[in-house]
């Protein structure tokens, strides 16, 4: 159901992606890892168009988005997109001015005209769901970070998008609030929901992942099975990379 | 959406000058028949100058009185209309005139070649010549030519009315010492008409040179002054209708000659203690009007047979109208505190009809600026600079008096409103950058990933948080704009600051008046602060805690 045709980008002369070519089948969850710099942020950047690329395609369901010079890209189109592709930010993002409630039904009651009454009664669903239900009425800045994150997830759900992407969703969290989090998370993986997670946990890659890809240098050097993957590291700097981090 | 309207806005704004500017002005017919089919002789005049011109009544502040009220009286019934009077800043009067806002300037104008250039004089309505006004006890001046002399080997300070024939007269004097006398004397230039009898007073100028009417109504205000040496230097008032306007002039000129022949305008003037010998001059430049058949009543009368209207002073018992002594303390707070308090009323109604849309403009300004086309941020940034960088006084002059010559006529609390939103929008729209600019990149992104277009990001998500951000300064810039509404008496309107300055001229209750206005200023505005104090604490314990 996406489908990233040789995804260029750079920044002057530096190359930030090369010919990065990549499909993701429904209730498939792939897990991007690799070190700082190498391209992951902003290849998930580029698959909702918050990010511009210079060359190749994204493809979400019906919905395709070009390079940088395709004048329709700030229009409706990249918003229907949008609807369909969640995004869970590693700050969170939170609303800090909204309530938690008001943070889950601003989109869906906006940008999809939901009636407040339906919306709220997701919205109370999802909390239950990542086990923020006493939170609803509290803003953000009343929040651990591991809750906030939650409630990202939550308000992100909301939309029901088709594929959730995750930039590094744990990398602000200390490792118990990482830990609610990557169990969300789980859940989620288990109940077939498509994702892209950018991360350092090498341990959510191991046990929830479908295929993981490692990003060098602007590069997918490597894709496997996380057992593959882990087990039998073809390429060296795949080698180099877990040997630094496991 | 949002800077889609602020695009359209400026684009109304634009094409409405771009129209407004190719149109011709209205086409009027002849102003005196005007004025006739009106029924009322629209006269404008400064009640700031005080009397015995134009000033606020004793019992009642808010109406005027003075001897140019009784005089626009009287020719309103000689014209059969109703003499109105319209307040407008002393300088501001031939303005007036020009955009037709009055028929008539009546307020002390002198007869001068420069004025009848761009203006059509009446015929004299008062002789005045220049009096010489020092303190009693100050015997080293008595006489014009002591203003030379260096009593303690200094010059002589000299205070006039900045503007007036006075100041060019001591101008003159004082250029011009007799050779062996001292090295000559110093003229300081003051805004109000007492202002200078108040620092001769208290010492800090030792003489002012000032029109006889004003020496000769003040002297029971200033008792410590007197007026020595004849005056010199007779000069004319006159009143002055829009250039060309013969008809309206001649009309007025016949009413005069009837007042004057009838004797109507000395008993006009004796109530202020003004009518004098030099004004046989009137009587007798109204008589040989009278013989060019000017005027319509029959030559002959009894006063005119025997030399015209008696000469010398008016009797001090019969000047009812000179104004005794001044009024202190708690007095001036009874006598015009109600006045000043429905000044104030003027005062908050301009600022809390601005303000409002000011924010509203500044706020789509800002969006525009930060997250419209390319092509709009270049004028929006034109905008706020030009606004930003004239003062307040020019825009509104310019919206009051120089649109009407392009057919744009707008009335001047209107005009008042506008000017001060505008002017404000520039200021409100660099502080909504800068909050707008303070909302981190993510808020945006985040509502972007969520689906919503970038127009509804920025009502739902990004707006509400900027306005919580720049409460403090809008709330700075709107205590700034309150007191900033004081510039609006340049068109006219009296307002609370142009309240305090036409009463303290006239009573010279300055310290009292400056007081109660000062307390008044600060009663509105303190709970403005209070209000904001609440309202930031409020919203930044939402956000934050």
């Amino acid at each position: 159901m996406i489908r990233v045709e040789r995804l260029s980008k750079r920044f002057g002369e530096l190359v930030v992606l090369a010919d990065v070519t990549l499909g993701v089948e429904r209730g498939e969850v792939h897990v991007v890892v690799g070190p700082s710099g190498g391209g992951k942020s902003t290849f998930l950047r580029c698959l909702n168009g918050l990010e511009r690329f210079d060359e190749g395609s994204v493809r979400v369901g019906e919905h395709t988005l070009g390079p940088a010079s395709d004048p329709k890209r700030d229009g409706a189109p990249l918003e229907a997109l949008r609807r369909k592709v969640g995004f869970v930010f590693q700050q969170f993002n939170l609303f800090p001015h909204l309530s938690v409630m008001e943070n889950l039904v601003v989109a869906p009651m906006s940008v999809l005209r939901e009636p407040r009454e339906t919306a709220e009664a997701r919205a109370r669903a999802l909390l239950d769901r990542v086990h923020l239900s006493a939170k609803a009425a509290a803003r953000p800045a009343q929040l651990s970070g591991g809750q906030q994150q939650r409630a990202a997830i939550a308000r992100c759900l909301m939309m029901k998008p088709e594929v959730i992407l995750f930039d590094e969703p744990t990398s602000a969290l200390d490792p118990i609030m990482a830990g609610e989090v990557l169990a969300v998370m789980s859940d989620l993986a288990k109940e077939g929901q498509t994702m892209i997670v950018v991360t350092h946990s090498m341990d959510f890659a191991r046990k929830a992942a479908t295929t993981v890809h490692l990003f060098a240098e602007g590069r997918r050097a490597e894709s496997a099975s996380p057992e593959a993957f882990f087990g039998a590291p073809k390429e060296q700097v795949t080698q180099r990379f877990l040997a630094l981090t496991t | 959406m949002l800077a889609r309207l602020a695009i359209v806005g400026v684009l109304a704004v634009a094409l409405a000058a771009l129209l407004t500017l190719g149109l011709p002005a209205t086409a009027h017919a002849s102003p005196l028949e005007d004025l006739r089919a009106r029924g009322a002789l629209l006269w404008g005049a400064d009640q700031e100058g005080g009397g015995p011109y134009v000033y606020p009544r004793d019992d009642d502040p808010e109406q005027v009185t003075g001897f140019e009220v009784d005089l626009a009286n009287a020719l309103g019934r000689k014209l059969g209309v109703k003499a109105e009077f319209t307040q407008a800043a002393w300088d501001k009067l031939p303005d007036m005139l020009e955009t037709s806002k009055v028929d008539v300037v009546l307020n002390g104008y002198e007869l001068t070649p420069e004025r009848a250039l761009t203006m059509t004089p009446t015929m004299p309505y008062y002789v005045y010549a220049l009096a010489l006004l020092v303190r009693k006890d100050d015997a080293a001046i008595t006489k014009w030519e002591d203003l030379y002399a260096e009593p303690d080997g200094r010059r002589v300070q000299i205070g006039v009315l900045g503007g007036s024939a006075a100041e060019t007269f001591a101008n003159e004097l004082c250029a011009t010492p007799p050779e062996k006398g001292g090295k000559g004397c110093d003229v300081r230039a003051y805004e109000g008409n007492t202002d200078t009898m108040t620092e001769v007073e208290t010492g800090k100028l030792d003489a002012t040179i000032e029109d006889t009417p004003i020496a000769r109504f003040y002297a029971s205000r200033f008792p410590r002054l007197h007026v020595v040496d004849e005056p010199r230097r007779n000069g004319y008032y006159v009143m002055y209708v829009r250039k060309g306007d013969e008809a309206t002039a001649r009309a007025i000129d016949d009413a005069l000659v009837d007042l004057a022949l009838s004797g109507e305008l000395q008993k006009l003037y004796e109530p202020y203690g003004i009518w004098d010998a030099r004004q046989k001059e009137i009587v007798a430049l109204a008589r040989s009007a009278r013989f060019f058949r000017v005027g319509h009543e029959p030559v002959a009368t009894s006063a005119s047979e025997d030399g015209g209207p008696s000469d010398g002073p008016a009797p001090d018992a019969e000047a009812e109208q000179v104004p005794t002594g001044r009024k202190r303390g708690l007095d001036v707070v009874t006598a015009y505190g109600m006045t000043l308090l429905r000044s104030a009323g003027l005062t908050i109604l301009l600022s809390v009809a601005s303000f409002p849309l000011a924010v509203i403009a500044g706020i789509l300004i800002a969006i525009g600026r930060l997250y419209g086309p390319r092509w709009l941020r270049f004028p929006l940034a034109v905008y706020v600079e030009f606004l930003r960088g004239t003062p307040l006084m020019l825009q509104l002059y310019f919206l009051f008096f120089l649109l009407p010559g392009v057919g744009i006529t707008i009335p001047a609390l209107p005009t008042a409103i506008l000017g001060l939103a505008i002017n404000y929008s520039a200021y409100e729209s660099e502080i909504y950058r800068a909050g707008l600019q303070a909302v981190p990149r993510g808020q945006m992104e985040a509502a972007l990933a969520l689906g919503m277009s970038r127009s509804m990001a920025l009502r739902k998500i990004i707006v509400p948080q900027a306005v919580r951000i720049v409460i403090p300064p809008v709330v700075n810039d709107f205590i700034a704009l309150f007191k900033d509404t004081s510039v609006c008496s340049v068109i006219t309107l009296v307002e609370l600051t142009k309240r305090f300055s036409i009463l303290s001229q006239s009573t010279q209750a300055t310290v009292e008046l400056m007081l109660m206005t000062a307390v008044l200023y600060l009663v509105m505005s303190y709970p403005m602060s209070v209000l904001a104090q609440r309202i930031e604490r409020r919203l930044g314990l939402e956000a934050r805690a």
